[in-house]
């Protein structure tokens, strides 16, 4: 009995251990004392989503620049995540302590379709803003009526899949498309974009469309044979990078040579085709695809003012992060919008008035106040029922090693509406 | 007085149960709720592992088969969520009967590969019919709410409902354990020939095994399901079914109590030792907590010292230990005890 | 046709792949009877390592190539005289443990050093392919495939006709009766692990340019190798590369022809076949049916 006794008495222990701090006493608003903000988010730090990494880094870069500069309103912003290794077993748990045990002020940028799910009803449930969540799924933007206190950020990949259509109706009015994509939310997004793009009378442009399966993982080799096999002449690919670089280099092994590729943004960065390059694919010289951000890789956007203040911020606040890596670039430009939203939310800070500040953003040219990590010209905006912060995009193509950009904006959601 | 030992030890932990929620924050509760559950999942996959000494590297799609039970019935049926545990549990049950048939010709390391095929192919059934699973999109269950009109905390709500259902499973894998039956298991574990030898049907004894463990993750999945409140193949991942295995290790194999101390390991070490560690670390050494990786490498180190410390898990520990004790004030007390037991 | 032997060829060099990283798994099979389930990150690890010769130490290929095998074979000793040697005594159960915190820990370390971009990681063969009627042969997919036969055939000469061979072979089959014979087994332990380390690192090497390097490049790698070494019995090489061989065709073949079996379901399906061949051959294609004894 005594046996018995001391195992459970140490269970005991161990379980009274684990209480540490109970958190502080919630404040009029949660998060917000007379001089700090706190800000918390989700991200992969682990597994195989761990690429995406340098996001939550690059917000916390822009931040220390912003406290260091005094901040917003006089209050220093706290920025704290943690991995979840893009389970969302992991999120849920995670986003259950910020919101209840650290008393959050906001969830900013959280990682991930999926996990960002898993929350969605929650949060909003106890009124705590999830903003700017690091995914373009088109429903966080769409689902603004039933979901007040959840907004995306980037140009959602619906939006993106239709800009590519209305590319190929205008300049490749022959193709015949072969489409690869990813057996998720993810492709299905960019293929129900892409056929929207095309409209009625050209959907049949796509002759072939081969999903693959990102848990299966051995490269999309039968699904790219396939595609060579339907006589496609335009290969269109809307997959996460190391996918998207074995498709290329496949290709290549099968000696298939398509006159146009179209590659999705989250793939088409020069890091990601310039290895698919060096590994031997012939048919990367020509890509094309969209972006809306400045490009650290390309020296083109050296000489604008935020691709300099973006240097100087990295190299003073990340210094071990790699600044030409565009995902670093992506977390500084999310941060300043979060900033700003922050500004305009007023000095008597109340989660409310963020949503509110959030709901009516307009950081455009004309007003001289957009985001300068962006493409110029490329505003962040929402206002009564249009709730997709960015819209504008700029189709860009591959060519000596960098993306360059081809004409002027486009605005993916302006036309499809 | 060993009659009791049990009985005693059992109570003691329902008192250090219902007295946790008051002494600790919400969140914490609600953590201790998922320890609650995965109470349930170790007992149930210690008696295939430790019990029987079948190895399963797929008990995570057991609880995943059980979360999805309740999830379709909740979601797309109406159903009561309480209502859906028992069944969720027999779901996987029938499931792992159907898995351990074939399963009991293989053993060592052809087991493992047979057991590590069940999470991968569930990953792969449930993208493949989306429009019954939910796909890699997944279905969110409704938010934790108290009910029968006792107005509390969701997170204590649930933490009630997980162990009380945990604290009704432990008891009754000790009865499994004890019996005839239990004797059976352990025959299978230490010799199957011995076993076969004395009448023991060991691929009934061992399907049986898989069977029950099975319907204990189920239990445990349903639960799961409940508290996270959304499903998607992401969710039961195979490092779920390999963390079930390590808190059977580091609990012991063999013992049940032992599978208290796996249960805070599984729950804990991701999520708030992991980054606490971290944390320490880094005042000293300035190193970068949020360095890609550096929370596996925590993980890593701990369990390969948990396991140096006490290859035979904490039950073996706290053996070892008492062990010391006793020989210490040996001529008092000489009662022997089954120490698979404890 | 010409489509058939295009996912032929697709398969074998899939299969090839597999095989080499199953050779390694066997090879700690063989001396130990443990599963080395953080082969597949050892083998990562140590392709990180030649990546960082190349790329930030001014290596040829070749040079880094067999620099990092001579420190993967050191790495693979001292692993497990200073980490998995402690647990000789421990349960089979506690060992597999141990591998796992080593998978946890190599893949974790991989992603704090180096950060989990993905990086390039140069073939010592041409990017080019041939073409034989309409079928094209990647010189890349070929070169692997040389290298692991090549492999194969030095271990099976190594465990034919050598001493050490020999005597590792009998350390595991009988540890006792080979320790009354003078045989060091727990060095020969030792020694399987530092063999099995540098045949996993010429596994990654190779795997390296078509997966590309990443910390979880080779998870599902050791999936695939794990079931091949376990369809060619465990105990053989040769078994191990025609496992792997036949899993990579067999994926391809399912991909390609069975249309009901998407993607999603490919492996699935493949791993039902493998373990219905398991229930009519429970010692694998090329194990050995041991006959137990109380």
């Amino acid at each position: 009995m005594r046996k018995t006794f001391l195992l459970v008495a140490a269970a005991i222990a161990v379980s009274a251990a684990i209480v540490v701090t109970a958190g502080a006493a919630p404040s009029a608003t949660p998060g917000v004392t007379a001089k700090t903000i706190l800000l918390e988010g989700t991200f992969p730090l682990s597994g195989p989503a761990s690429g995406y990494a340098p996001i939550p880094a690059g917000m916390g870069a822009y931040f220390s620049y912003v406290n260091a500069q005094g901040g917003v309103n006089g209050r220093k912003i706290t920025w704290h995540f943690e991995d979840d290794g893009y389970n969302p077993a992991n999120t849920v748990q995670l986003t259950h302590k910020f919101v209840e045990q650290d008393h959050a002020f906001a969830l900013v940028g959280g990682l991930g379709t999926e996990p960002q799910t898993a929350v969605r009803q929650y949060l909003n449930d106890n009124k705590v803003p999830q903003l700017f969540v690091s995914t373009g799924a088109t429903t966080f933007d769409r689902d603004f009526a039933t979901y007040p206190w959840t907004l995306g950020w980037q140009p959602d990949y619906e939006a993106e899949g239709s800009i590519y259509g209305k590319y190929v109706v205008k300049n490749l009015a022959s193709a015949k498309l072969g489409v690869l994509y990813q057996n998720d939310d993810y492709g299905n997004d960019y293929l129900r974009g892409l056929k929207a793009g095309l409209g009625a009378a050209h959907q049949s442009m796509i002759i072939s469309a081969q999903a693959y399966d990102l848990s299966a993982t051995t490269p999309p080799s039968v699904q790219v044979a396939k595609l060579k096999a339907s006589g496609a002449d335009t290969f269109v690919i809307f997959a996460t990078p190391t996918p998207t670089i074995q498709a290329y280099v496949i290709a290549t092994k099968l000696g298939w040579k398509p006159a146009h590729v179209i590659t999705n943004s989250v793939s088409a960065t020069d890091p990601f085709l310039t290895i698919a390059e060096k590994s031997g694919s012939d048919i990367v010289e020509g890509s094309i695809s969209i972006n809306y951000l400045l490009d650290p890789s390309n020296p083109v956007y050296n000489k604008q003012p935020g691709m300099k203040l973006y240097r100087q911020i990295m190299a003073k606040y990340d210094p071990k992060g790699n600044a030409n890596d565009p995902l670093n670039l992506y977390g500084v430009a999310k941060a300043w919008t979060t900033v700003q939203v922050l500004k305009a939310a007023g000095k008597n800070l109340t989660r409310a008035g963020l949503m509110k500040a959030a709901r009516s953003m307009a950081y455009t040219k004309g007003k001289k106040n957009a985001n300068p990590f962006s493409l110029p010209g490329v505003s962040v905006f929402t206002k009564g029922n249009f709730q997709y912060p960015i819209s504008q995009v700029t189709v860009i193509q591959y060519a000596n090693h960098v993306f360059q950009p081809l004409g002027s904006l486009i605005n993916g959601r302006g036309a499809l509406r | 007085m060993s009659r009791f030992r049990i009985p005693v030890g059992f109570a003691v932990l329902a008192c250090a149960v219902a007295v946790a929620p008051f002494l600790v924050s919400n969140y914490h509760t609600y953590q201790l709720a998922f320890v609650g559950l995965y109470l349930v999942a170790l007992v149930g996959l210690d008696i295939l592992t430790g019990f029987t000494g079948q190895i399963s590297l797929g008990h995570g799609a057991f609880m995943g088969i059980g979360a999805y039970t309740t999830t379709i019935l909740v979601v797309d049926h109406g159903w009561r969520d309480l209502w859906t545990i028992p069944l969720a549990g027999v779901v996987a049950g029938v499931i792992g009967l159907a898995f351990g048939l074939p399963a009991t010709r293989f053993a060592g390391p052809y087991l493992a590969l047979a057991t590590f095929a069940i999470p991968l192919s569930f990953i792969g059934i449930v993208k493949r019919f989306p429009s019954f699973t939910g796909g890699n999109v997944g279905k969110n269950l409704p938010q934790l709410h108290s009910e029968f009109g006792w107005h509390v905390n969701p997170s204590i709500w649930f933490y009630v409902v997980c162990w009380v259902v945990a604290l009704v499973m432990f008891p009754v894998a000790y009865l499994i354990v004890r019996g005839r039956f239990g004797r059976a298991l352990r025959a299978v574990r230490d010799s199957e020939i011995a076993a076969t030898a004395n009448g023991v049907s060991t691929a009934a004894v061992k399907t049986a095994a898989f069977g029950i463990s099975a319907f204990y993750c189920g239990i445990a999945g349903s639960l799961y399901a409940i508290g996270i409140t959304y499903v998607n193949p992401d969710t039961f991942p195979i490092d779920l079914s390999i963390l079930l295995l390590v808190g059977i290790v580091l609990g012991g194999a063999g013992s049940l109590y032992g599978m208290v101390f796996g249960a805070l390991f599984v729950e804990f070490i991701r999520i708030s030792w992991g980054p606490g560690i971290l944390d320490l670390v880094s005042k000293a050494h300035h190193l970068d907590t949020h360095a890609p990786g550096s929370g596996l490498v925590v993980y890593g180190v701990v369990l390969l010292l948990v396991l140096y410390i006490a290859p035979a898990g904490a039950a073996g520990l706290v053996r070892q230990l008492l062990a010391i004790v006793s020989r210490l004030r040996s001529k008092k007390d000489t009662s022997l005890s089954d120490p698979s037991l404890v | 046709m010409q489509q058939f032997f295009q996912q032929l060829v697709s398969g074998l060099a899939d299969g090839a792949i597999f095989g080499s990283l199953a050779l390694a798994l066997v090879l700690i099979y063989k001396a130990t009877e443990v599963i080395n389930f953080a082969q597949g990150e050892m083998a990562m690890f140590t392709t990180y390592i030649s990546w960082s010769l190349i790329t930030h130490h001014g290596f040829s290929f070749w040079e880094a190539f067999f620099a990092t095998l001579l420190i993967a074979f050191v790495g693979g000793v001292l692993l497990q005289r200073t980490l998995i040697r402690p647990l000789e005594r421990a349960s089979v159960l506690t060992t597999v443990m141990a591998t796992i915190a080593l998978l946890v820990i190599f893949n974790g370390l991989a992603a704090w050093i180096w950060s989990p971009q993905l990086q390039f990681f140069p073939s010592p063969f041409p990017t080019t392919s041939w073409v034989i009627g309409g079928v094209h042969i990647s010189k890349q997919d070929l070169g692997t495939f040389g290298v692991t036969i090549g492999c194969v055939f030095v271990l099976w000469l190594f465990f034919r006709f050598t001493k050490l061979g020999l005597a590792m072979r009998a350390g595991a089959l009988n540890p006792a009766a080979a320790r009354l014979l003078g045989v060091r087994t727990s060095w020969l332990l030792a020694l399987g692990w530092g063999f099995a380390a540098a045949l996993g690192a010429v596994s990654g090497m190779m795997v390296a340019p078509t997966v590309f390097l990443t910390p979880n490049m080779m998870q599902a790698v050791l999936i695939y190798a794990f079931a091949a070494a376990v369809l060619g019995g465990l105990e053989s090489p040769i078994g191990a590369v025609v496992g792997g061989l036949a899993l990579g065709v067999m994926l391809n073949m399912l991909g390609t022809y069975v249309h009901p079996v998407t993607s999603e379901l490919r492996l699935p399906v493949a791993l039902g076949v493998l373990l219905v061949v398991l229930l009519i051959k429970p010692a694998g294609l090329f194990g050995r049916v041991v006959v137990r004894r109380v």
